[in-house]
């Protein structure tokens, strides 16, 4: 690949400009690149360049000095990361320094970032999901939130579009709940998950279990490889098999001359002109030399990761806009959502013990949404739904065996017993008071005021887990598990690292901050298409659709733009 | 890679180099085979015993590798000095010092004194008394987690130092860093020992 154009020093303005460069950032650069606009990307954080910059990818256990261990400083610089449970040594650099950017949990919150160049497109889970109408009419059916201004058929055309792109495995199963993709040869489901799907079908007609959908290429694709089954996917992948923006993204962005992306770019706010009434252009602070620069365009993608979005659009005041921008309706920081996470069962599984498998597949199985699809479904206890990830492996924690000795170290070579579970990601609702406010009593490293995050899940998310748990273990009972474990860790918001909404979409102006196309309303050169915009949370994990909505607005600009109604 | 390596030889040549007033004690008292002949990073000449042996007795060399041939005690030494901070380096002294205490009350030594035989008993006492540990998904246990005491924790390490190490990691486990292909069931036989990956 070409070098990055990073040279933003002589040109200050541009056609359009980026912020961000994770999933939806990449989105934005490569589809305004590509349709012949000069586009500026600001990341807030290094240039991570595709294979170049992924010094862990091949490092096997015993070549990392700790084996993967971090030391002290290094969890000091990621106390808040860490509780994750995701963070080590192989990882460590694309997790953003909690000490650096701190954050205030008014109610416990985990907000996870990656300060880089692909943001957290390097570390994301892949799953890969479309959303369907029991998603876009939901808040509309049961009155939660506003209506979503788009409904399927809207988007329909452009999750085609970047899923033949990004490229999506999975198996087609014509659910319309879950609709399918434009699919990449399914993964493979092993023995033991085979034969619960068989049972779990047999046992729950309302049911289905299916290998879950992901952006993991099962063949070449676009130049890219296909997976090997490594699944050292987060710390970055030699053969561009999973989708990120660094192997996806940024290099056709970058082929076709447009882009210049400014690392180290820390975004202070949007300028707004009020006799253009639009913004003009953004205000950046250097985050190497501490520089005070600004630069302009004729439209702005805010692509910052949902909270550090609405963190740009609180920030920037003007005598039009006192409580941020494009906050006439004041609903701009609320309606923060997440789905719950790590509620589920586990258990055993007996009479394969003959048998194993070959490779790392970076993937699971997936039970999707069985509940309140239909009148015949419908829960009295709770409104929205859940879906279930999942998998089957041979684990056992060898440590617990009440023995040791030569028999015992023997024995533990083999491979462990056969283990099953499913965990269920629950819809949040909307709620007006979780929220995030800009905090002038905290600043970070560079003096800028911080967020303050004060959500929490409520009474129809609890039902949610509740009911999750009791399914996951009758689930598991009734296809013959043994020493079943039902569990919710009782995450707070944040771990499901699916945060959503605090500038969400509407089809009115007094009580949502984006129009169907993302722009803000007051000020439609801006345009929010990361997790920021969401309007509900479905239970379906979020990603493909920011990549969907992205193409599509980035798709309306251009053309606005020809307009010349910007 | 390179870097390691060279932290590797450092360590061994200060520990060829250096003969700290402690060391020669532990020499001149030690009964057994218990000779040190590298430098801990951390722990304590009757700690790193008490590791070691620990060690040897949960994982001993049999066809192949034990614990100690594969230097998990000098690896677990390096754990301690290199990722605990203040406070866990301070527990984890406690005990070893509160489990040879206990050694002492209930046989009459510290644990590297005494006989296999008691040894054995120790083990076998703590196996069927101390906590398991939870199982737990995605990189977090599952939950209420109960104190995992000393004993099963060492274990824990032990089994984690053994398999990671690039002796058992390469040839006595089924080592496959590229899979390639994905084969979701195919005869254990056909692979043999776990996959160290």
């Amino acid at each position: 690949m070409a070098n990055f154009n990073i040279d933003a020093k002589k040109e200050k303005v541009y056609d359009a400009i980026v912020i961000g460069s994770g999933i939806s950032g990449g989105w934005a650069a490569k589809e305004l690149c590509e349709k012949g606009l000069k586009t500026l990307v600001l990341e807030r954080g290094r240039i991570v360049e595709h294979v170049v910059d992924y010094p862990t990818m091949n490092l096997d256990p015993w070549d990392m000095e700790l084996r993967g261990g971090l030391t002290p400083e290094e969890k000091e610089k990621h106390y808040k990361n860490i509780r994750s449970g995701w963070v080590g040594k192989d990882t460590e650099h694309f997790w953003a320094d909690d000490a650096a950017n701190p954050y205030t949990e008014t109610k416990p919150f985990l907000w996870l970032r990656g300060h880089q160049m692909g943001g957290r497109s390097l570390l994301w889970g892949k799953q890969t999901y479309r959303w369907s109408d029991l998603d876009f009419e939901a808040n509309a059916k049961d009155g939660n939130g506003v209506d979503w201004p788009i409904r399927y058929k809207d988007i329909k055309p452009w999750y085609t579009y970047v899923e033949k792109f990004a490229g999506i495995s999975g198996e087609a199963m014509n659910l319309p709940q879950l609709p399918d993709s434009h699919f990449l040869p399914p993964m493979e489901m092993n023995c033991v998950e085979k034969h619960i799907k068989g049972r779990i079908e047999k046992e729950f007609s309302d049911r289905n279990m299916i290998i879950g959908r992901c952006a993991h290429l099962t063949q070449p694709h676009n130049g890219r490889g296909q997976c090997q089954n490594r699944n050292r996917c987060s710390r970055g992948c030699p053969y561009g098999a999973y989708f990120s923006s660094n192997a996806v993204t940024l290099p056709p962005a970058n082929a076709s001359g447009n882009l210049t992306i400014r690392p180290y770019s820390i975004v202070q706010s949007l300028i707004y002109d009020e006799a253009k009434e639009k913004v003009t252009g953004v205000r950046i602070i250097d985050s190497e030399t501490n520089e005070a620069i600004e630069y302009s365009s004729k439209i702005i993608f805010v692509n910052a990761s949902t909270l550090s979005t609405t963190q740009i659009l609180l920030n920037s005041k003007s005598s039009r806009f006192e409580n941020g921008l494009g906050n006439d309706s004041g609903e701009l920081g609320h309606n923060l959502m997440d789905h719950t996470y790590r509620v589920g069962a586990m258990g055993k599984v007996a009479g394969f013990d003959d048998k194993y498998y070959k490779g790392r597949r970076p993937n699971g199985i997936y039970i999707p949404r069985y509940v309140n699809i239909d009148e015949n479904s419908k829960s009295d206890k709770f409104v929205r739904g859940f879906g279930f990830q999942g998998e089957g492996f041979r684990g056992g924690n060898p440590a617990n065996i009440e023995s040791f000795g030569a028999d015992y170290k023997d024995s533990i070579l083999k491979p462990g017993p056969w283990e099953f579970f499913i965990t269920g990601f629950a819809e949040c609702l909307p709620y007006h008071d979780n929220q995030v406010t800009l905090n002038g009593d905290v600043l970070d490293k560079w003096g800028q005021p911080t967020l303050s995050i004060d959500a929490e899940f409520k009474a129809n998310e609890k039902a949610l887990n509740k009911q999750i748990q009791e399914d996951a273990v009758e689930m598991l009972q009734k296809v013959g598990l043994k020493d079943i474990l039902g569990f919710d860790k009782e995450h707070p918001p944040g771990y499901g690292v699916h945060e959503m909404g605090t500038a969400r979409m509407g089809r009115d102006p007094k009580t949502s901050v984006l129009n169907d196309f993302n722009q803000v309303h007051a000020a439609k050169n801006v345009f929010v298409t990361d997790g920021a915009c969401m309007t509900s949370s479905s239970c379906v994990n979020p990603s493909l659709t920011y990549m969907a909505l992205t193409a599509r607005a980035a798709n309306h600009a251009v053309s606005e733009l020809k307009k010349l109604n910007f | 890679m390179e870097r390691r390596k060279a932290l590797q030889r450092t360590g061994l040549l200060a520990g060829a180099a250096v003969i700290m007033p402690s060391l020669l004690s532990l020499f001149q008292s030690c009964k057994t085979e218990s000779r040190l002949d590298w430098q801990p990073a951390f722990l304590k000449e009757e700690e790193v015993k008490t590791i070691s042996a620990l060690l040897d007795m949960i994982l001993p060399r049999t066809e192949t590798p034990g614990a100690l041939d594969v230097k998990a005690d000098m690896f677990i030494d390096k754990v301690f000095a290199e990722t605990y901070d203040i406070t866990g380096q301070k527990n984890i002294r406690a005990e070893i010092a509160t489990f040879n205490a206990d050694c002492k009350k209930n046989f009459g030594a510290i644990f590297t004194d005494l006989n296999e035989a008691d040894r054995t008993k120790v083990l076998q006492e703590a196996e069927t008394t101390s906590e398991k540990f939870n199982p737990g998904i995605w990189g977090v246990s599952l939950g209420k987690q109960k104190p995992i005491g000393f004993y099963r924790s060492m274990k824990s390490m032990a089994i984690w130092a053994y398999f990671t190490s690039e002796e058992m990691g390469k040839k006595v486990l089924s080592y496959d860093p590229i899979p390639g292909n994905y084969d979701p069931c195919k005869p254990l036989s056909g692979v043999g020992n776990r996959w160290s990956l």
